[in-house]
């Protein structure tokens, strides 16, 4: 598996290098972003078992952060990590204070606590016109080492394959075990002596600065924001990633990632042949609603099982053999 | 006082449709324990359903009473065979109810066209009438009377009837009543279906009241619904509509006053109460 992911990571690194494409490198930038957002909900829903609908605030604040902070100063380096620290200062600020209302709220408040949310920041995007240009958005310079796509591009796979790592490594510390029992049982958890509102939030913070870091990236590779960055469909493209993919995975949201943002690309150059390819989201829709019923698990988790199923069978026989 | 009669009259109208979304919820919350969040869709269903039908046709009345048909049809099968499957596991149901509004939100758009829809009342519905200098809208008029005739009905279905008698019961405890021998299923799939065509009436009813409708009103409308349900206490029927005329209030006058907040103070209002007070303004679930 790790072997795999070793001989991906490095073909796509070389990719820019063999492989002129601006379209391609356009869309693969897209998919590494949108991996990020979607491996950051899977830490929420996937691992500790938290259903939130207003990711989409987090990503927006960083889209907004960066936004703001380059068109305000100048596009140097300097400013871009300012942009950075507030980010990160202000997503963890807020994915902090939602974190402890998950302490009173159990799954259907909470989800609809953050859909108003986000809805929320919505609102303040819109009507603060004198920093957010309101709905019509605005367009911004960026850094001079991000104008080259190829640049851009790397930066993006590397803090998207960074991101992996260190989610893999939260995930797999002791931390994350006790996130991963809050996902089974919380009550038991807490039973145990786990201090589970703690963990809740840790958590959510660690979601949410990495949603901002996407929100980051997703700004400058379109360099341009508007109101649409904190709409419910941002959160609805992390869900159908994380869900498709595989929740509790992780490599799971990277694939879903990956499937949805090509499937957009291709399905919206069929819309020339078929108008009914511009509504490309509602086959997402149905296989999402499939998905959820049938394999919770996502492709990955789906497979994985299948696999290990394959394995297992040999042994059984024999040791029906033994029996008989 | 004219201005204010107005803005009440307003608000009252928009809270009843927001009554007629959140009512459903609310029950299906107390009875069944889901929250479903693909009811603003079968709001939205109601609305370009019934004003299709009262464009071909030219009645409003068939409009009406063809978007409750298909509030039904789309409650039944919605109950059957998207929510029944994942009965008693939380994640699921939010997350399955969720795919279900964005599939019917571009259902919509697929069959009706991504662009907004202009719609306007009947004839004998347009127009005002002028009391003592004050001038009043019919057609709120109207929404206002079918909101309290909706409430009267559903609060006289629960009180009097067999049927309310059994989702009463199932509120307090499912499992006694299906001990009892009585199919909960069945209640199940009738208060779906109920709630499922309130919410298909409210779309319609707004249609004309708008002026416009497009398919992401299901989710600013639901959105509002979840605030009315959580501050009139889920599964209480009749917090509900208290709370649907507070938030219709609060919209309206706060629209005139301070546009720029109505609909952050009614968001703040229900953070505010998740956290205080999570059963509601209006006491305990009953």
């Amino acid at each position: 598996m790790t072997a795999i992911i070793l001989v991906v990571a490095a073909f796509l690194l070389l990719l820019p290098f063999v492989y002129e494409s601006r379209n391609l490198l356009i869309l693969l930038t897209q998919v590494f972003v949108f991996s990020i957002f979607a491996m950051s909900y899977d830490l929420l829903l996937g691992f500790t078992g938290i259903v939130s609908f207003g990711h989409a605030m987090f990503f927006g604040i960083g889209a907004y952060s960066m936004g703001i902070f380059m068109k305000r100063f100048e596009p140097t380096l300097t400013v871009f990590l300012l942009a950075v620290l507030t980010t990160i200062v202000l997503t963890g600020f807020v994915s902090f204070l939602v974190g402890l209302l998950t302490l009173r709220l159990k799954s259907h408040f909470y989800a609809m606590l953050t859909l108003s949310l986000s809805g929320l920041f919505l609102v303040l995007a819109e009507k603060w016109r004198t920093m957010t240009y309101g709905n019509d958005g605005f367009t911004f310079r960026v850094p001079e080492l991000f104008i080259d796509r190829t640049n851009f591009y790397l930066l993006c796979l590397v803090v998207m394959v960074a991101v992996f790592l260190i989610l893999k490594r939260f995930t797999n510390s002791p931390l994350g075990r006790v996130l991963q029992a809050i996902r089974e049982n919380e009550q038991r958890t807490e039973s145990l002596g786990f201090q589970v509102l703690h963990y809740k939030i840790a958590a959510s913070v660690m979601s949410g600065v990495l949603a901002g870091i996407a929100g980051i990236l997703y700004a400058i590779s379109l360099r341009f924001v508007n109101t649409s960055v904190f709409a419910m469909d941002i959160t609805l493209d992390a869900l159908l990633m994380t869900i498709i993919g595989g929740v509790g995975t992780l490599i799971g949201a990277i694939i879903g990632a990956g499937l949805i943002e090509f499937a957009h690309h291709w399905l919206t150059e069929l819309a020339k042949e078929h108008w009914i390819f511009e509504r490309w989201i509602i086959f997402f829709g149905i296989i999402y609603i499939l998905v959820v019923m049938f394999f919770p698990r996502g492709i990955v988790g789906t497979l994985s099982t299948l696999s290990w199923k394959r394995k297992q069978q040999p042994a059984v026989k024999k040791e029906e053999k033994i029996a008989g | 006082m004219d201005l204010i009669i107005n803005l009440a009259l307003n608000g009252l109208a928009t809270g009843m449709l927001i009554f007629l979304l959140a009512a459903g919820l609310t029950l299906i919350f107390g009875l069944m324990d889901v929250l479903n969040f693909a009811h603003g869709g079968l709001f939205a269903w109601g609305a370009y359903s019934g004003l299709w039908i009262y464009s071909q046709t030219g009645s409003f009345i068939i409009g009406i009473i063809g978007a409750i048909l298909t509030g039904f049809l789309l409650g039944i099968i919605t109950e059957k065979w998207i929510i029944k499957p994942v009965y008693g596991n939380h994640v699921q149901q939010i997350l399955i109810t969720l795919g279900l509004m964005l599939v019917l939100s571009e259902m919509l758009k697929v069959i009706w066209g991504p662009n907004q829809i202009t719609a306007s009342p009947p004839d004998y519905l347009k127009g005002s009438w002028e009391l003592g200098g004050v001038i009043i809208i019919k057609y709120r008029v109207f929404i206002i009377l079918v909101g309290f005739v909706i409430f009267a009905g559903v609060q006289f279905l629960l009180k009097k009837t067999k049927i309310g008698l059994v989702v009463r019961a199932g509120v307090m405890n499912k499992e006694m009543v299906q001990a009892l021998g009585i199919n909960i299923q069945r209640v199940f799939m009738f208060v779906f279906m109920i709630g499922a065509g309130m919410a298909a009436l409210g779309g319609v009813l707004l249609g004309p009241y708008s002026g416009v409708i497009h398919a992401g009103m299901g989710m600013e409308f639901a959105i509002l619904a979840f605030i009315v349900v959580v501050i009139g206490g889920m599964g209480n029927f009749k917090g509900s509509v208290l709370a649907a005329i507070l938030v219709g209030l609060s919209g309206s006058f706060m629209a005139y006053y301070v546009p720029d907040l109505s609909l952050a103070v009614n968001m703040l209002l229900m953070a505010i109460v998740l956290i205080i007070r999570p059963q509601g303004l209006f006491g305990a679930k009953g």
